[in-house]
């Protein structure tokens, strides 16, 4: 009794170790050696990315005396992969421990200790979601949340502009969010872009969102005949690539291009739409091609939903005397808008976001007043030129947190009210 | 009462046809631009060419020395095929695990997924370009599908929505029977979720055949360059040259989404339903 416990408390002190004394030889093992591979990483370079991740260098390269320097980005970077291998191996260390407390209570009861290739099977089928996840979720940490806490970290940097390896980055607290909020050249830009952002963002899901409707109801009306037929249009819309309905609608916009053939043909003077100058020529454009390529999808969406409605409920409404109009303001719009509520969100917070238009129809412009960006950028526009075209890394880092935290509030708030997501399983 | 149902026949189908002319003339537009026997868009009589001839095609696949769209072709379908392979077995293996199990992680994850997407998608496509280039994993099409893959897993919803269907006792016999819950994956699930599969494997195809903004950051040589990128450097003298390379893009997916859009309708209210 008392040797048995002495076995489990090895493993609490070397992981694999009580495993191994149980007779579990090559589970054992498996374990003591991703704690060795630790232990090594450790002293070959985790302690020091540890450290780097807090000093982000301290030596600055100098080609001309050939002093290799520290790369602060690269140590960033090793310091978070550090953190993250760090929380790898405690889920490793409590996995063991629970391991071990089994193997435990199975020796106490008297019975055999299952095998390496036993207890593999009978892991694979009781924690089968462990192994189905386990490279999603290895994939999703490395390639998304590493990432964003990369950037989010790069926020209270002074990384970018000039400040890029070789010379050394520093942590600079809250200035980057300060220089936004204060700086007049970069906080005029922030203002102004925010709110041509929110009048497009709310602008452009109304027009999708009800041009969407409107044509579902025309499609579902009794007198149209070939439905299938009429409903290709908009689905081929949908489905040629967005990138490519964008360029072609600068073409069709461009100089060369036939909107400015016909205007040249009736004796008027050619119209730069996409122009530096061009205003809100630009914006209503990009409003009216962002309905094209968005119309089609929400479309399909009422189509569903006014699928699923009860037919009793118009009947009885026109038993009672209910006008057309009446019916469609007072049954279709409610039961539609209640529920669309959720895509509404989701399609307010796309369209917050939306990359594309600008970018494709007159992206690259700067305007004089406005600090690397146009009158139609968005805030991811104007991020993009930030961090992509400028290296401002820092203040782009600084103004994609402020959209993570506008969008998320949306969004949040809307989750919270929608049923769906709390009654998930009230159908099964 | 007669003549008024048949004028309001008569005013829809008028809509209907105009509304149809509004999607379909760009298109058709771009597809008569692409048999134009001249290249640049300033020898246009407003939307229609001179002349028309298959001289763009064939110069798409024999004039590569400025713009060698074969090989961008190439590039594309590579990057298509495997992000689509790897793609549907994540998003369908986080799919069926996370409709089928209750487990202490579960919720964490799901809310987890949650915040991650309410990042705007370039901030982290801005750090992977930072980390990409640091790394010198610039220009290599293999970083292109691990990017796509490893992120697919984050838009299960839509694949949970479709397991959620499933009914749990046909589990429960099976688990009776004494299969283990592998073998339930194999041979109970999977023969289930054909229809699933297929719209999975076609929206991760059709999405890294189509993308723009990965490819643009992380390709700089010319010779890797998708054929997104490839087209966005065509300017307006270029314009029947861009026009057939686009053709040739959207004919694959449109037939995929035609054939689908079955599938689409329900892919799409049921996303909607679920969040």
């Amino acid at each position: 009794m008392k040797s048995t416990n002495v076995k489990t408390k090895c493993s609490y002190v070397v992981m694999g170790l009580g495993q191994f004394l149980y007779g579990q030889r090559i589970k054992g093992l498996l374990y003591m050696a991703v704690l060795g591979l630790y232990i090594w990483y450790l002293f070959s370079a985790g302690i020091t990315d540890i450290v780097g991740f807090f000093t982000l260098g301290t030596v600055e390269g100098d080609p001309w005396l050939g002093v290799a320097g520290d790369d602060s980005i690269i140590m960033m970077l090793k310091g978070i992969l550090s953190f993250l291998i760090l929380i790898a191996v405690i889920v490793f260390y409590f996995s063991n421990i629970r391991d071990i407390k089994n193997t435990e209570k199975l020796v106490e009861q008297g019975k055999p200790v299952p095998g390496f290739y036993a207890s593999l099977l009978s892991f694979v089928d009781k924690k089968f979601y462990v192994v189905a996840l386990f490279l999603p979720v290895v994939g999703v940490a490395v390639f998304n949340i590493l990432p964003i806490i990369f950037m989010i970290l790069i926020a209270f940097t002074n990384y970018g502009g000039d400040i890029v390896p070789p010379k050394l980055v520093d942590w600079v607290g809250l200035s980057n969010f300060a220089q936004i909020l204060s700086l007049s050249g970069i906080k005029d830009t922030f203002v102004r872009i925010l709110g041509w952002n929110i009048i497009w963002a709310v602008s452009a899901t109304i027009i999708n969102y009800f041009g969407g409707l409107f044509l579902a109801l025309l499609l579902n009306k009794k007198c149209v005949k070939g439905k299938t037929f009429w409903r290709a249009f908009p689905i081929l819309a949908y489905a040629v690539p967005g990138f490519i309905t964008l360029l072609g609608f600068k073409f069709m916009f461009s100089y060369g291009g036939p909107i400015n053939y016909y205007l040249k043909a009736f004796g008027l003077q050619a119209v730069g739409f996409l122009d530096i100058d061009a205003g809100w020529k630009a914006r209503i454009i990009g409003l009216l091609v962002n309905a094209w390529i968005s119309i089609p999808t929400s479309m399909l969406l009422a189509t569903g939903i006014l699928s699923n409605m009860n037919n009793e409920l118009y009947e009885a409404a026109s038993l009672d005397g209910a006008g057309r109009w009446k019916q469609f303001t007072k049954l279709t719009l409610p039961f539609v808008v209640f529920s669309t509520t959720p895509t509404l969100i989701t399609s307010f917070v796309g369209n917050f976001n939306n990359f594309g238009v600008f970018y494709f129809l007159r992206g690259g412009l700067y305007l004089d007043d406005y600090f690397l960006a146009s009158d139609t950028d968005l805030l991811i526009n104007w991020l993009y030129n930030l961090s992509i075209d400028n290296n401002y890394y820092g203040i782009g880092a600084a103004v994609s947190l402020i959209i993570f935290i506008i969008t998320s509030v949306i969004s949040l708030t809307a989750y919270v009210n929608s049923s769906a997501f709390k009654k998930e399983d009230t159908f099964r | 009462m007669r003549k008024e149902r048949l004028s309001e026949a008569v005013i829809t189908h008028i809509v209907l046809i105009i509304v149809s002319f509004v999607f379909f003339f760009p298109v058709l537009w771009l597809v008569l631009a692409s048999f134009s026997a001249s290249g640049s868009i300033y020898d246009y009589e407003g939307f229609f060419p001179q002349s028309y001839s298959l001289g763009t095609y064939i110069k798409l696949f024999s004039d590569t020395q400025m713009y060698d769209y074969p090989s961008w072709l190439r590039n594309t379908l590579f990057v298509a095929v495997f992000s689509c392979v790897l793609s549907t077995v994540l998003v369908i293996l986080t799919a069926y695990t996370m409709s089928r199990f209750r487990f202490k992680m579960r919720k964490p994850l799901m809310k987890t997924t949650l915040v991650l997407s309410m990042f705007p998608s370039f901030m982290g496509m801005t750090a992977v370009y930072l980390i990409m280039i640091n790394f010198n994993l610039i220009n290599n099409l293999w970083s292109l599908i691990l990017v796509y893959s490893a992120g697919a897993p984050m838009g299960y919803l839509v694949q949970k929505g479709y397991f959620d269907t499933i009914s749990n006792s046909i589990y429960e016999a099976a688990r009776i029977d004494g299969a283990s819950n592998p073998t339930i994956f194999w041979k109970v699930t999977m023969p289930l979720s054909k229809p699933i599969l297929v719209y999975t494997a076609l929206t991760s195809f059709a999405w890294p055949w189509s993308d723009f903004i990965l490819p643009n950051m992380l390709l700089k040589n010319r010779d890797l360059w998708t054929v997104a990128v490839g087209l966005t450097h065509l300017g307006e003298t270029e314009f029947s040259r861009f026009a057939a390379g686009a053709i040739f893009i959207a004919v694959p997916i449109v037939i995929l989404y035609f054939s689908l859009s079955r599938f689409l309708v329900a892919g799409v209210s049921d996303g909607a339903v679920k969040q």
